[in-house]
């Protein structure tokens, strides 16, 4: 797990001690949009993206939507909405919210989830105890009764973005805006494109710092779930891990083939929680995409 | 005063009605002698440059000597005037989003001599602006 951080800490920062020329920006439709104009579309296909909590089922992916609209400094981007306070050649500024992605693992029509189908055991079931801890102790653990609701919640901060010849570097940091948590996550991001004739693959590294009050409202156990583990439980800040794969084949104007992959290792302090029994989560999805 | 320039507003306006029936006027001035020529005719704008900043140097002749003055709609030269019969051109410093017509007349009879029009035109590109999300990020 640490030797996974010190890899991606290196990965993402080592390219960024040779600065050179940057590229073009704008070298195909997916790194720029037109202003004034919506962007929209819809993929079919298969996916699954996995569920790291107890007992809950993975997530199924047939149709995902996008649709984005950007103003001179205004921008929504797949529900997410943005305010450009400096864009120059190799940096920009943005003020923007975000999603909190944590949510998704509990509840079936949270955004991150949207138009994923599937029938999910969303519901709040009990939760056997963590198998890991079984192995450590002689006594099993007491099981973790029907969960309480995670709240879905928005984030608002800072977000920027460093171009470079050796990519795109994105630094975010954002706080929780509808008080559900108080919590604040940060991400720092590695973006590489690499367009080979009709294909165009973006590869990508990121780690995900959240606070030790977002952990614990997402994965910590409350005592009407679990008194036991609401002591034994504590929640820590944590960072994640992960990368990602967007693979593209422009077939014609509108209709593109895409396979997409990511993968999370989950922080030591998360995954040590009662909730999980996988220290990871992985997306898959193989589709065809058509763009209006 | 009042009605002097009004007047000038007047036949400012006329000129550019005139001078927007292209081929009559250029029938009409090739009869008069006059010609009057603008450079450059273009300018190109691009990106997040909209205004056309630049210097523009007009010319004229006249098949027989005559003082002229230069009408314009726009807003920092409405009219210029030449002292005598042989100044043949003016040079400009504009600043501007939109076409410039110009129109020479005559000083005395306030006769429309020729016409000629900056064009201000914007390249064809569509404006775009990085995204900052990749369009399938809902994943």
């Amino acid at each position: 797990m640490n030797r996974l951080k010190l890899l991606s800490l290196s990965a993402i920062f080592i390219p960024f001690l040779s600065w050179g020329d940057i590229d073009v920006p704008c070298e195909n439709d997916l790194e720029c949009i037109e202003v004034g104009q919506w962007d929209l579309g819809i993929a079919f296909g298969y996916g699954e993206r996995s569920n790291p909590l107890k007992d809950y089922s993975d997530i199924p992916i047939y149709l995902v939507p996008t649709f984005a609209y950007y103003g001179d400094s205004w921008f929504f981007d797949n529900g997410n909405i943005g305010y450009t306070l400096v864009e120059e050649e190799k940096y920009t500024l943005n003020l923007s919210t975000s999603f909190s992605t944590d949510s998704a693992y509990f509840q079936r029509w949270d955004p991150s989830n949207i138009f994923l189908a599937g029938s999910n055991k969303f519901e709040a079931n009990s939760i056997a105890a963590n198998g890991r801890t079984l192995l450590m102790s002689e006594e099993p653990k007491p099981d973790v009764g029907p969960l309480e609701r995670r709240k879905f919640t928005y984030l608002g901060g800072l977000d920027a973005f460093i171009y470079t010849r050796a990519g795109i570097l994105n630094l975010s940091l954002a706080h929780d805006m509808l008080n559900v948590h108080q919590g604040t996550e940060a991400r720092a991001k590695w973006l590489y494109n690499l367009p080979v004739q009709n294909w165009n693959f973006e590869f990508a590294l990121r780690l995900d710092w959240k606070s030790e009050e977002v952990v614990d409202y997402y994965y910590g156990v409350r005592k009407s779930e679990s008194p036991y583990w609401n002591q034994a439980y504590q929640a820590k800040s944590a960072l994640n891990v992960g990368i990602e794969l967007t693979t593209h084949y422009v077939m014609t104007q509108h209709w593109d083939l895409i396979f997409l992959a990511r993968y999370t290792q989950i922080a030591d302090e998360i995954a040590n929680s009662p909730l999980l029994d996988q220290d990871h989560t992985s997306t898959f999805y193989l589709g065809t995409s058509y763009r209006f | 005063m009042q009605i002097t320039k009004f007047i000038t507003r007047l036949l400012l306006l006329l000129s550019l009605f005139i001078v927007g029936s292209s081929q009559i006027f250029a029938d009409e001035a090739d009869e008069l002698g006059a010609k009057l020529t603008v450079s450059p005719e273009f300018c190109i704008t691009s990106g997040e440059q909209l205004t056309c900043d630049l210097k523009v140097l007009l010319e004229w002749k006249n098949q027989q000597p005559r003082a002229i003055c230069i009408l314009s709609d726009y807003e920092n030269m409405a009219k210029w005037c030449a002292e005598d019969d042989k100044a043949n051109s003016l040079s400009l410093n504009v600043s501007t989003t939109e076409d410039i017509q110009f129109v020479m007349i005559d000083k005395e009879t306030h006769e429309t001599l020729a016409g000629v029009k900056l064009k201000v035109t914007q390249t064809a590109e569509p404006k775009v602006r990085r995204r900052f999300r990749n369009p399938w990020s809902l994943f």
